[in-house]
């Protein structure tokens, strides 16, 4: 089929063009309790051409895009491919080009998609089954799914590179109940971890540790009023607040004019002295986004982000790094925060809440404003330690970042590698 | 605009040729897997549209929208135990291989349960009682003939005249998208075919000044064609205005409040709250507290819900729904007592209920959920007027950005865009900017003590099961008053 598309494309006139292939065969187990709900197969092949015309000055360079089915006829492809040229002119850029061929010649990965996903499914059901439960704390529920993709990116310019990559998801609820007076209470946790492939001892141990979260909530108290206070992010909710500094370097924000970060300028200028250090890499071990290229067809290289607070580099796009006059960049997929200066232990005295379960933390990375309900945190005051739910958390990372303090240790979220801790001060919280 | 659509004449949204093309493939492989399965069910799904975006800085064109797709998913059940198998290279002239592969695949997981030995959750055989049914909906314009061109330039004049009338602007993005859906649902004993339109559309413009960056955004959605753009000129001067409200904005003082929630506000709640609340496959998991309420208060009196594909017609309004159950309309909530809650098939099995047309799945290549179609609060008999008169201090709450459900415990966290202060009777034109109302359903619900005589439904927004699995839905409801805790 992409041979075909080749030859409509070449004598449709199109200035440029780029063939996006994507196959992904999939397993998937829905479980309740330890109970197998339905069991699913998907198969699916994909396939994404863009067009790309010139204006007649030449100044100016419209796109369209679209599918092309599986299933297409030779007739129904030319008709994607006329469709895609007539509507090429409607949406006109100023001019940028493709991605060149770095000179590297790829060689297309190849494997048994089903055996790769039956392995990692049968590792992940494993895992599952063999959680330590106990009579209070299980398993409400999993869902497990499993992928091995094949992704093949050619352009015009003669880029021809194919990836071909694992991609996890496991979704778990656990439940903790109590009996007192008052009948039974029950609550739940909800956790969603990704990853290439199953990673069975991290797994057990990340839901253990989600038990006992469980067995604390039970106990928890409404979150107290506390005005302005110090928060300290120990879970994946992290991810949000790198992920604002991320977003803000993007060659996309630069060119809307939505950040002005670039390289030289200081992200945060920390009243703690505290040095963020942020670079993209290519691979971080059992990512699900461990491929070598982007999806544009640019190489996945190593490439410093923030350096001690400030700007080294931006990324982003091929089209928005060239408007803002990056020569080679491409979209980041692994990231990796340098280790803090301090020790957990250090970043977890005084008093502070520490928050584990969010309903949904978000960081605005346009206005930097943080918000997200509190399920389940720990409140360290006067030398004591409470559980406590509800209320939530506000403010505006802009500012909250002066006071930014990250732990020496770190943890891998997938494809983000972070400090284990993060401490922000004066955060506001409203009470549960 | 095409002179139908100027006339303002509606037609019939034509089901897709390329599904009549394989309809006849799809009954000889639900004959072929019968043989080996108790039930065999296909959804087949073709839908095509377009997506426009323009901004002042960068503009596209795509003929993909959330829910353009074309493929098929197989279902069967043996012994109690269902299956599902998504693909989407169907060779109608290929049927006997394709159903030793789609058994050939199960079998291999069934052998992986076993030696990791998963026992099935066992349920009862789905319905497939003789059904036929056809529905071409009526729809303005088709997204495949639409006058892209004209439907561009008028996107990119709207921005031009936003730079130009806005203050501190950065930028101003249109963004159009129409769906023309197609679905085929088959058994051995029913053919449900339907096909409609929905078109959905967004203003923002983003604003600076002195660094402080905000975007204001109004949309517009309905289950019509993409004629629903016209109505882009109409939301410039109230997005301008809101962005100019969000960067004077303070900061609420955390605190429990009298609040109004302007319709838009009133539908998060609504979503969130009882329509996340009573979707029943949670209440088969243990998920969702309301199976324990079904017949308790949950409300004051003055709390009426709906939810269904049939309560409004909007975006998320269809014939049939994923597994080919008619849809309906659920009255969830009366006068503040939870009666009924939204099922998809499987679930209904399992718990004895009646379906209630809410299986939906994000695309073919997706599971079933329960999910949400329009949910909408009833209205009441007061005025705005009234409502904002009877607040000594308060903020009517307005513009939403997000919301996350909990059924297990009735949290509730939504993160709307703006509030403004009411003090004494009179809104004072103090604006605060974001607010994060939480606190505990039946509290939110039960505190509602005025509720306004006209309602609104929006359909511009996604919802997602968790963190995943997006599909279009639309909420709405009248103006609420109630109190409510805000940060």
């Amino acid at each position: 089929m992409i041979d075909k598309i080749r030859q409509v494309l070449a004598a449709s006139g199109a200035d440029a063009w780029e063939i996006r292939d994507h196959q992904e065969t999939g397993w998937e187990f829905y479980l309740i309790g330890h109970r197998l709900d339905q069991h699913r197969v998907k198969k699916i092949h994909d396939v994404n051409l863009t067009v790309y015309r010139r204006t007649d000055d030449g100044k100016m360079l419209g796109n369209a895009s679209g599918s092309i089915h599986v299933t297409s006829t030779d007739e129904e492809i030319k008709k994607v491919v006329e469709t895609l040229m007539e509507r090429a002119l409607l949406a006109r850029n100023p001019l940028y080009t493709l991605n060149q061929p770095d000179g590297e010649k790829a060689v297309a990965e190849t494997g048994d998609d089903e055996l790769s996903c039956e392995e990692n499914a049968k590792a992940f059901l494993l895992a599952i089954r063999d959680v330590p439960e106990t009579k209070t704390e299980d398993l409400n529920s999993v869902e497990i799914f499993t992928s091995m993709c094949n992704d093949r990116y050619m352009n015009s310019e003669g880029v021809d590179v194919s990836s071909r990559y694992p991609s996890s998801m496991v979704e778990a609820v656990v439940n903790a109940r109590q009996t007192d007076g008052a009948g039974e209470k029950e609550i739940e946790l909800y956790r969603m971890y990704h990853s290439g492939t199953c990673d069975q001892e991290g797994i057990k141990k990340q839901l253990q540790q989600v038990m006992e979260y469980g067995r604390d909530k039970l106990r928890a108290v409404q979150t107290p009023a506390l005005g302005a206070f110090p928060v300290i992010f120990s879970t994946d909710a992290a991810l949000e607040i790198y992920h604002f500094f991320l977003d803000r370097l993007s060659a996309g924000y630069i060119y809307r004019r939505y950040s002005d970060w670039t390289p030289g300028k200081m992200v945060m200028e920390n009243e703690k002295g505290e040095k963020l250090t942020m670079k993209a890499v290519p691979m971080l071990p059992n990512s699900s986004r461990n491929t070598r290229y982007d999806r544009e067809g640019a190489p996945i290289r190593e490439m410093v982000l923030i350096e001690n607070n400030t700007v080294r580099n931006n990324w982003g796009s091929r089209q928005q790094s060239q408007y803002i006059g990056l020569d080679q960049s491409f979209i980041v997929s692994n990231v990796e925060v340098a280790k803090g200066s301090q020790s957990s232990g250090t970043i977890r005295s005084g008093d502070y809440l520490e928050i584990v379960e969010f309903s949904d933390f978000q960081v605005d990375s346009i206005t930097g404003d943080i918000a997200g309900e509190i399920r389940l945190g720990y409140l360290h005051r006067d030398g004591k330690t409470v559980p406590v739910s509800g209320g939530s958390v506000s403010g505006n990372l802009a500012e909250l970042s002066r006071t930014m303090q990250f732990s020496r240790e770190r943890t891998q979220y997938n494809n983000f590698l972070i400090p284990s801790l993060t401490r922000l001060e004066g955060v506001s919280i409203t009470q549960g | 605009m095409s002179e139908l659509s100027r006339k303002g004449r509606e037609q019939p949204a034509p089901f897709s040729t390329y599904l009549e093309s394989v309809a006849d493939g799809v009954s000889q492989l639900i004959r072929l897997l019968s043989e080996h399965y108790d039930y065999v069910s296909v959804l087949s799904t073709d839908s095509a549209g377009f997506r426009a975006v323009i901004s002042q800085k960068q503009k596209s064109l795509s003929s993909e929208t959330m829910t353009t797709e074309r493929g098929h998913v197989v279902r069967v059940c043996s012994s109690g135990l269902y299956a599902e198998v998504a693909f989407n290279d169907f060779d109608p002239s290929g049927v006997q291989t394709l159903a030793a592969w789609i058994k050939e695949q199960l079998d291999r997981q069934l052998s992986v349960l076993k030696a990791c030995q998963i026992r099935p959750y066992v349920t009862e055989l789905l319905e497939d009682a003789p059904l036929q049914l056809v529905s071409e909906m009526p729809t303005g314009q088709l997204p495949e003939t639409a006058d892209l061109s004209q439907l561009i330039d008028k996107m990119v004049s709207l921005t031009d005249l936003a730079m130009e009338k806005g203050k501190d602007m950065l930028d101003c993005q249109v963004q159009a998208q129409s769906t023309h859906i197609s679905k085929m649902f088959q058994t051995e004993h029913r053919d449900l075919r339907q096909s409609y339109v929905y078109s959905e559309g967004n203003l923002t413009v983003v604003v600076s000044r002195d660094g402080n960056t905000q975007m204001a955004y109004k949309g517009l959605a309905d289950r019509k064609g993409p004629e629903i753009f016209e109505g882009f000129p109409d939301l410039l001067d109230e997005t301008l205005s809101i962005s100019q409200d969000l960067l004077r904005a303070e900061k609420v003082v955390p605190g429990e409040y009298d609040i109004i929630t302007t319709p838009e506000v009133s539908g998060l709640i609504a979503h969130e709250a009882f329509g996340h609340g009573v979707e029943m496959d949670m209440f088969v998991k243990g998920r969702a507290l309301g199976a324990e309420y079904i017949d308790k208060r949950v409300g004051s009196d003055l709390v009426s819900m709906h939810e269904g594909a049939n309560t409004v017609v909007n975006v998320a309004s269809y014939a049939f729904d994923d597994e080919g159950t008619l849809a309906s309309d659920v009255l969830e909530i009366d006068r503040g007592i939870l009666r009924n809650g939204i099922c998809d098939a499987l679930s209904a099995k399992r718990l004895g209920v009646a379906p209630t047309g809410n299986g939906k799945r994000e695309n073919y290549a997706h599971k079933v959920y329960t999910r949400m179609t329009n949910t909408i609060f009833d209205s009441g008999d007061s005025t705005l007027e009234e409502m904002i008169a009877s607040i000594s201090h308060g903020y009517l709450l307005s513009g939403m950005h997000s919301g996350m459900e909990d059924p297990k415990h009735w949290g509730i966290q939504c993160i709307i865009e703006r509030g403004y202060e009411i003090q004494d009777g009179r809104l004072t034109g103090k604006v605060i900017s974001p607010v994060i109302m939480t606190g505990y359903v039946p509290d939110l619900l039960q505190s509602i003590s005025m509720v306004s005589r006209d309602r609104e439904v929006f359909g511009t927004g996604g919802c997602g099961k968790g963190h995943k699995e997006w599909v279009k839905v639309s909420d709405g409801g009248p103006c609420l008053k109630a109190r409510a805790k805000l940060g």
